[in-house]
């Protein structure tokens, strides 16, 4: 089960409007390198782990990613909070307002919807495992490229959290693929 | 083996490419939590810092946000370490610094909810009159 920490991670506190980084930064909730896609790649795999190390690690991992769709959501959330219709329009996202009106919705930042298609599995450890590292490489360059995208440091303070994440959960990943190869190496 | 350098200034610095050896770490070579939690990273051997030339603070507005601040910060160390001690369960200091950054953060979180509501619905402070657990502010609101 989870339980709900009334808390983000990492605070958010956005005080300008900035729809053009919203409409972008919507893929890392619902898009394919998204924090969406990640938590539940993870928590998915994480049945048919070997052994202890693995399940801990993408139990807990998978859980931090939720936390990360909070953080993502939130950041959405506080960047259209307050917008015109005729604001929503001239950023492009009036499509978004037909649909949705001022709800969040997961998609990437073209505006095609999340897909559990994107997330990957393959009934063998070390390729899930290698999936979940390419996973937070591609996240972690595209924090990069969504760091690009502005100044404001309210937008960077959590991209630059998010994306040191993936570096960390990377390595710890990296680790344990290597600690399974190792043990392959001493049974054959 | 790795010896923690600080390349801020370098953007293209893919160290998290190379060979690091997080077998090598040792608790008392970690950030402190606040260090950490701004930087998204408990262990400097494992920091890459992108565009930033320095993590960037984190201003709270009030006392609530500042107590938060650094329950959050607390909080931060215990997720981080816990990463690390799901692959290296034998590390007896490291164990020591998870319980440590526990306790701090339990307490603080037990004098936060006593002020400003529960952030766990099975806290204490949840027994209360009327129903606390509704009240604002959610976490993704800043008004």
């Amino acid at each position: 089960m989870w339980i709900y920490k009334k808390k983000l991670e990492y605070p958010v506190n956005i005080k300008n409007k900035d729809l053009r980084m919203a409409k972008y930064l919507v893929t890392q909730y619902g898009g394919p390198a998204g924090e969406l896609s990640a938590a539940w790649q993870y928590l998915n795999q994480r049945y048919t782990m070997p052994d202890e190390k693995g399940k801990a690690l993408l139990t807990d991992i998978g859980t931090e990613e939720l936390a990360h769709v909070e953080i993502i959501s939130t950041m959405i959330y506080q960047l259209t909070d307050g917008a015109t219709i005729e604001e929503m329009e001239a950023a492009g996202l009036g499509s978004n307002y037909a649909q949705f009106g001022m709800d969040l919705f997961p998609s990437d930042s073209f505006g095609n919807p999340f897909t559990m298609a994107y997330i990957k599995t393959a009934g063998d450890p070390i390729a899930n495992i290698e999936s979940d590292m390419a996973a937070e490489q591609r996240a972690r360059a595209t924090y990069e490229h969504l760091m690009d995208l502005t100044n404001d440091p309210d937008i960077l303070g959590p991209l630059s959290f998010l994306r040191q994440r993936e570096i960390i959960h990377y390595q710890r990943f990296k680790e344990l693929r290597n600690y399974y190869l190792d043990m392959q190496t001493k049974n054959s | 083996m790795y010896s923690y350098q600080n390349k801020n200034v370098n953007y293209y610095n893919n160290n998290f490419n190379q060979p690091l050896y997080t077998e090598d770490a040792s608790s008392s070579k970690l950030y402190d939590p606040y260090q950490g939690f701004i930087r998204g990273n408990m262990f400097p051997n494992l920091y890459n810092a992108y565009k930033l030339s320095q993590p960037l603070d984190i201003k709270p507005m009030n006392e609530q946000e500042q107590l938060l601040m650094f329950l959050d910060a607390l909080s931060f160390a215990t997720i981080d370490i816990n990463l690390y001690l799901d692959l290296y369960q034998n590390d007896q200091d490291m164990i020591a610094l998870f319980n440590q950054y526990r306790i701090e953060a339990n307490r603080l979180r037990t004098e936060y909810e006593k002020k400003y509501g529960p952030i766990l619905v099975d806290s204490d402070a949840s027994n209360t009159y009327p129903w606390a657990w509704d009240n604002r502010p959610w976490p993704w609101e800043n008004k």
